[in-house]
């Protein structure tokens, strides 16, 4: 199915952005999608090690924030450009995690291997970095999801020191919460993050295997999942996203799914990935091979092609009322409308 | 605690594991040498959270062509495992079955191999055989993805009898012949073509359009087999479990010629070969019992030092030692492809043979690699355990230029060194004294002393046996 009416609510699937490619017209193990008020997101690409005999900083590949219009239609996608590359260097990545977009539009991409946070203009223009490895206010153990709110605050997952940070713009610490563990207000190892119109903090608790609701002071207010492969079960939540109704989007990254909780935690609904049609960078690909063709008309079924693997991030587009799922592992987007006007067809017909 | 049993210790856990530091062979020694073999048969311990690595490293998780870096993910497990036998067994068995990269060219595929020889290494042979048989990336390495009812391909079929049950002389051509028909129709479905998004998972699939169901005759039972009914009477062969006993034997007591030549040399302790043989048959193709006859029989504990270290073993062993790469920090890629320097890229063997081993492992490119590679992280006074043994020669105070060496030795295994290599050790250590700690700069000149004598170590002959 790729319209899925679930508990009032109706999710169509849209379509795939993207195949797998170092540069240009497609991705490298994407894993945070920013979208801006217009048509253009940003893909930030995690990269692949790659490269042999060469220093720790430049075995990878692939890393680069891609610049992409993607309309409203199969293929409308336009790349744009793409900046920023691997390495240690000011305006360089070495494992880009979490990206988020400021009022004016400037980009913010956390890295967790280098502890620090590198700010680009709306163009890609590097702009300013900070941030410092250790445990201390401020200091950084693998920052990974970032959020700003209406006040250009910036809330930033400290991963390996189990807790959320709060900046300012500039990188000034404001405060903290969390700390290792499983009670209520506790994290182990959280990955991404997402601020609702609120203002209310969401955290994927990764190895808790639950993501929890904050009020912005980090006073815990809720928590959605709990470990499994079942219903409103999640293993290893990599990302959260939440909508104008106040619906929860969880990338379930080791189940390879999106679960969908309401505002009141009741589970929605799932996506599993419905790409069953190839995007237009996809089809170039394929049908510049002969054999690939061949190949995969050979294919008994090609669900495998369809389906997520490895989601990891996850952004509502609160203008157009969709989901962008950075589906890491096939290099693609895959995009689902929220309809709000959907005519339900009869049952005769 | 006598140094006898710390040493008998430092032996099984090299052999049945990867090493030990000198604050776990004590640990264990106190818990007894029978307990700490039922603890490495039976493991209780945690195995590696993979996600962990995942996590950090998504690109690892269906790799691209990439020599050698595949493997980054094994090689993380390999340093972080606390389940060590059950690791060495994922080796062994990689040894026995080696399937490669060079053909296969799916990382993730040759990972989920290992991967099964993780699950079932300790457990029953028969059934490993089977799953084996029906694993994608054996498949296809062995071409029994071209093995048809109306067009037999041999490959797999010869490959189950030569290399990996009975071995050469215990089975005709006819044999091979009928064993591969037997194996016809059990192949891989087509999956999409990895160009546009990326590579796609294998599966097994059995096509029983394409299967020969027709009657066969194997190694004197006549049927209409198909293939677990094959590995039914591989496995009830002698000549199976003398097989299998002497890849153990040689694996984890001492080194035995090449597999090719053992239709022609006899085993170099039949009687141990006939001891782990008998186990293996009396407990129905069970590996553990095997392993546990192995470990607490006079055989074992007397080859101290009788076998050269693969690659894989000085890597992970100096890894682990040293410490300071259990986090899969970026270049894990790089440091995965050690191995290979060495003579040994993980999971890309050189042939169906697997890798030849004992003194094949050591030629004069290898032996710098081996030397270099031990030497720069036993040099490495930064490392959680070269501070570790910093930490114990401070507690001793004063030491003496030949307690120094000794203390040193003792600790990196211990180390049984010859004396003329002691000797020289102890001549270096000579020449600035006794290591001293009394002041702040004393501190400074003996850590960096302890690197160098460590580095010296590393290059020593006997470093490089186990």
């Amino acid at each position: 199915m790729v319209t899925q009416l679930a508990a009032g609510r109706v999710f169509d699937f849209s379509r795939v952005v993207g195949r797998t490619a170092v540069s240009g017209m497609g991705f490298t193990q994407p894993v945070a999608v920013a979208i801006t008020g217009g048509d253009l997101v940003y893909v930030l690409n995690r990269g692949w090690e790659q490269i042999s005999n060469v220093p720790w900083n430049r075995t990878q590949n692939g890393i680069r924030v891609g610049m992409v219009t993607i309309g409203d239609e199969p293929g409308d996608e336009e790349f744009v450009g793409d900046f920023a590359k691997r390495g240690d260097d000011p305006g360089e990545l070495i494992w880009p995690t979490g990206m988020a977009l400021d009022s004016h539009g400037n980009v913010y991409i956390t890295d967790e291997w280098l502890n620090r946070v590198s700010i680009f203009d709306s163009r890609g223009k590097f702009q300013r970095m900070w941030g410092a490895e250790g445990a201390g206010e401020g200091q950084f153990s693998g920052p990974s999801g970032i959020a700003i709110d209406q006040h250009d605050e910036l809330y930033i997952v400290d991963s390996r020191n189990h807790r959320v940070q709060r900046f300012s713009k500039n990188g000034v610490f404001l405060d903290q919460w969390g700390g290792l563990g499983a009670a209520a207000g506790k994290l182990d190892s959280p990955w991404g993050i997402t601020i609702d119109q609120q203002g209310d903090v969401y955290v994927a608790d990764h190895k808790n295997h639950r993501v929890q609701k904050f009020a912005p002071n980090g006073r815990p207010l809720a928590e959605f999942g709990s470990y499994g492969t079942g219903r409103g079960q999640l293993n290893r939540p990599s990302d959260v996203a939440v909508d104008s109704d106040g619906d929860v989007y969880v990338c379930d990254w080791a189940n390879h799914r999106v679960q969908i909780f309401g505002p009141d935690g009741r589970f929605v609904a799932s996506f599993r990935g419905d790409a069953q049609e190839l995007s237009k960078w996809a089809k170039m690909s394929l049908e510049a091979n002969p054999d690939a063709i061949r190949r995969r008309r050979e294919v008994p079924s090609l669900e495998a092609e369809w389906r997520f693997s490895f989601p990891t991030g996850v952004t509502f587009d609160l203008v157009k009322n969709r989901l962008i799922v950075t589906d890491c592992q096939r290099g693609r987007l895959q995009i689902y409308n929220k309809l709000k006007d959907y005519v339900q067809p009869a049952r005769t017909i | 605690m006598t140094s006898d049993k710390i040493a008998l210790m430092a032996h099984l856990m090299r052999r049945g594991g990867f090493g030990a530091g000198r604050e776990e062979l004590e640990a264990r020694a106190a818990k007894g040498y029978e307990a700490t073999v039922e603890d490495l048969v039976n493991p209780r311990e945690e195995p590696v959270d993979r996600y962990e690595f995942l996590r950090y490293h998504p690109g690892y998780i269906r790799h691209i062509t990439s020599p050698g870096m595949g493997s980054a993910n094994w090689l993380h497990t390999l340093i972080n495992t606390q389940r060590p036998l059950e690791e060495k067994m994922v080796l062994f068995w990689h040894h026995v079955f080696a399937t490669g990269a060079s053909k296969v060219d799916h990382w993730h595929e040759l990972v989920a191999q290992v991967d099964m020889f993780r699950e079932r290494g300790m457990g029953n042979y028969r059934d490993m055989l089977v799953a084996l048989a029906k694993n994608p990336a054996m498949i296809y390495w062995l071409d029994n993805c071209d093995n048809h009812g109306y067009a037999v391909n041999e490959n797999w079929g010869r490959e189950l009898l030569e290399l990996f049950s009975m071995g050469v002389g215990n089975y005709t051509e006819e044999d091979v012949q009928e064993c591969s028909r037997a194996f016809t129709g059990w192949t891989i479905a087509p999956v999409p073509p990895r160009i546009y998004y990326g590579r796609f998972d294998w599966h097994f699939d059995y096509k029983e359009e394409d299967h020969d169901d027709g009657e066969k005759t194997f190694l004197g039972h006549t049927g209409r087999f198909n293939g677990e009914d094959i590995i039914n009477i591989v496995c009830q062969q002698p000549a199976t479990a003398q097989f299998v006993a002497r890849h153990l034997y040689n694996f984890f007591v001492a080194d035995e010629p090449q597999v090719p030549a053992w239709s022609a040399t006899p085993p170099q302790d039949p009687e141990a070969i006939d001891t782990l043989a008998k186990t293996f048959m009396d407990s129905g193709y069970e590996i553990a019992p095997v392993l546990r006859v192995l470990f607490n029989s006079d055989f074992f504990k007397n080859a101290r030092f009788a076998k050269i270290k693969s690659p894989a073993e000085v890597v992970v062993g100096t890894l682990r030692f040293a410490g300071g790469a259990e986090f899969p920090a970026p270049g894990i890629g790089n440091l995965a492809k050690n191995t290979g320097y060495m003579g040994q890229e993980l999971l890309n063997p050189p042939s169906v043979e697997g890798w030849h081993t004992g003194v094949e492992w050591i030629n004069s490119g290898a032996l710098m690699k081996r030397i270099n590679f031990a030497a720069e992280m036993l040099g490495d006074v930064d490392r959680p355990g070269i501070q570790d043994i910093i930490g114990r020669l401070q507690v001793q105070g004063e030491l003496p230029p030949e307690e120094f060496v000794d203390s040193c030795l003792d600790l990196i295994g211990p180390l049984e060194v010859k004396p003329e290599t002691r000797l020289q050790l102890v001549e270096h250590a000579t020449e600035k004294g006794a290591l001293r700690w009394g002041t702040e700069r004393e501190v400074g000149v003996s850590t960096e002393r302890v690197g160098e004598i460590l580095k010296l170590i590393a290059s020593v002959r006997e470093y490089q046996y186990s």
